[in-house]
């Protein structure tokens, strides 16, 4: 059970994960470590991508719904990229899918 | 009865001269080697503590003597920031989490009798006994 | 004293015999001695001191160096014995924690026990296994008379102590709602607006709310996020998600729930479950919704409670009896 959690880009508008491994109940709390700063600047544009994240629970939904409720509320936005079917299906159940930006388009060079 | 000597703490060297002083009682009162390894392990940790958190202070030997049975006492005194939850840096596993008191249980542990009094702001006063067996 | 003198002696007789014959006996004689001296906690240093002592009796004239080099042992061991002491004190911490936890779940089935209703027609099989002691899964249901079956199948995010606590917060909000038990969505609302006050911001709560009409034969019900149920069909022996679309509870205090419709048959059963069922974890990676259907295919014929109950030792045993995360399965048949 492992995660690797790179921020690859950093900026004071902008900032960019790159997640890998496994989401769970044991990784999870080193998951929300390294993300809870990033929710606390103001009107951040995050975007994560999940294109290496292999399991996922419903701890790691956990994560990444107090991660979207903190960014929100400093009224940046958090963009997940890179789901799996298997991810997608979890953000479709939850209902999450229809108040997160899950899966879109990443516009070329953020500004 | 009690006859009091004192090492003062202010740094790392102080703290072998503290182990000494113990030491040395402890063996004039008679205490076996195994207890003196474990007098001077607590009086190490006592030290450290002083000179790690509280920049400076006192660590003193008592020798006791009580209804006939004889004693060691450890003091170390100090007027560093002092220990804001006591009972916090008297669980285990608090020391290994770094931070003020370290191996404050394992030194209850290594002693008969313990006691400890701190004030924020005023300092720490912690005093262990071991009595002869 | 007397405790030390015999260990002293055992220790001594155990190194004369040893520096006689090197035998492997005297080494055995050596290890089954640990094993008393651990179960009365001597500590290292004590260790340390025996060998020194035997050695001065059985070699008193070795060179000084010899015993200086005890004393460097004896110093070093001591900080063992320090490490040794705070085990055994952690040790008896997680007794007592572990005493606190059973009485705590306890407590807990005492508060959120429910029964399962006998209602003329309906069969109702229920079973939920926590992972740890405390159960993060909840499943409640309340038998309205004639009118109707309501049915709540919980999941707190996260297990243990955290996620039980929460589901009682949950099962007390859900009992101060009377008046709206017969409407899914409008209990899933309410409750929606409770969790959303009162609980951390990565904490949550999925739910399946149905409310089963006995006079109708008809299943209204609403998701807050939850694992979708199967309806099973009798007459074409098929399986249905029951597929019901709803946010989490706890995420937006403003979130509405939709309220979904199933005529239930004769012979047509509802199968709900927590994502403990579908997340279950195997050697060949996780169970699939397929072969969940399977599972349950082949005991179809069966009593709703002796398919749960067969469903469970099923998945346990594929998961090497370790459960992951809490289980609950439910079945309700319908039979005339």
């Amino acid at each position: 059970m492992n995660i690797k959690v790179d921020i690859t880009e950093q900026r004071e508008d902008f900032a960019r994960l790159e997640i890998a491994g496994e989401i769970d109940a044991y990784t999870a709390p080193a998951l929300r470590e390294k993300t809870e700063p990033l929710s606390k600047q103001e009107g951040i544009h995050v975007v994560a991508d999940l294109s290496d994240v292999s399991y996922m629970d419903s701890t790691g939904i956990g994560v990444f719904v107090g991660l979207f409720k903190g960014i929100k509320a400093n009224g940046g936005h958090l963009q997940l990229i890179g789901l799996s079917d298997r991810l997608k299906r979890l953000f479709d159940i939850t209902g999450l899918a229809d108040i997160m930006d899950i899966n879109s388009e990443v516009k070329g060079g953020m500004e | 009865m009690e006859i009091q000597s004192c090492v003062s703490i202010l740094n790392e060297w102080d703290i072998v001269a503290a182990r000494q002083l113990g030491r040395n009682v402890a063996k004039e009162l008679g205490f076996g080697t195994v207890d003196q390894a474990r007098i001077t392990t607590a009086i190490s940790e006592l030290a450290r503590n002083i000179y790690l958190y509280a920049g400076e202070g006192q660590l003193c030997i008592d020798r006791l003597n009580e209804n006939g049975k004889a004693g060691l006492r450890i003091i170390a005194l100090d007027k560093g920031p002092g220990i804001p939850d006591i009972r916090k840096v008297m669980e285990d596993g608090f020391s290994t989490s770094g931070g003020l008191g370290a191996g404050l249980p394992g030194v209850r542990r290594l002693m008969d009798d313990f006691n400890i009094d701190s004030n924020p702001g005023e300092g720490t006063d912690i005093r262990a006994t071991k009595w002869l067996r | 004293m007397n405790k030390q003198e015999t260990l002293e002696a055992q220790y001594s007789k155990i190194l004369q015999e040893y520096m006689n014959n090197q035998s492997e006996q005297a080494l055995y004689a050596a290890q089954q001695f640990s094993r008393t001296a651990l179960a009365k906690k001597v500590p290292p240093e004590e260790v340390i001191s025996l060998q020194k002592n035997a050695m001065q009796q059985l070699m008193p004239d070795l060179s000084p160096e010899v015993w200086h080099s005890f004393d460097i042992l004896l110093e070093v061991m001591t900080a063992y014995g320090f490490a040794f002491r705070e085990h055994q004190s952690l040790l008896d911490t997680q007794k007592e924690l572990k005493n606190e936890m059973e009485i705590a779940s306890n407590v807990q089935d005492t508060l959120l026990g429910t029964s399962v209703p006998t209602v003329d027609g309906l069969e109702i099989g229920a079973l939920s296994v926590p992972a740890k002691q405390m159960n993060g899964d909840y499943y409640h249901f309340v038998h309205d008379g004639d009118h109707s079956v309501n049915v709540a199948i919980a999941d707190v995010i996260g297990k243990g102590i955290p996620a039980a606590l929460c589901m009682s917060m949950i099962k007390y909000a859900m009992d101060s709602l009377p008046e709206y038990r017969k409407d899914p969505s409008a209990v899933l609302e309410s409750l929606n607006r409770v969790v959303e006050q009162n609980i951390d911001d990565s904490m949550f709560i999925t739910m399946f709310y149905g409310m089963y009409e006995l006079r109708s034969n008809i299943l209204h019900f609403a998701s807050a996020g939850h694992e979708p149920g199967f309806f099973y069909r009798g007459k074409d022996k098929e399986f249905l998600d029951l597929e019901a679309r709803g946010l989490l509870l706890g995420v937006d205090k403003n979130a509405k729930y939709k309220r979904y419709e199933q005529a239930v048959e004769v012979g047509d059963m509802v199968i709900l479950m927590s994502d403990g069922v579908t997340e279950c974890r195997t050697d060949e990676g996780f169970i699939e919704r397929e072969t969940l259907i399977s599972y349950i295919n082949e005991y179809i014929e069966l009593p709703p409670q002796e398919i749960v109950n067969k469903i469970f030792r099923d998945l346990e045993r594929l998961q090497h009896f370790q459960l992951r995360d809490d289980f609950t399965i439910i079945i309700l048949k319908r039979t005339k």
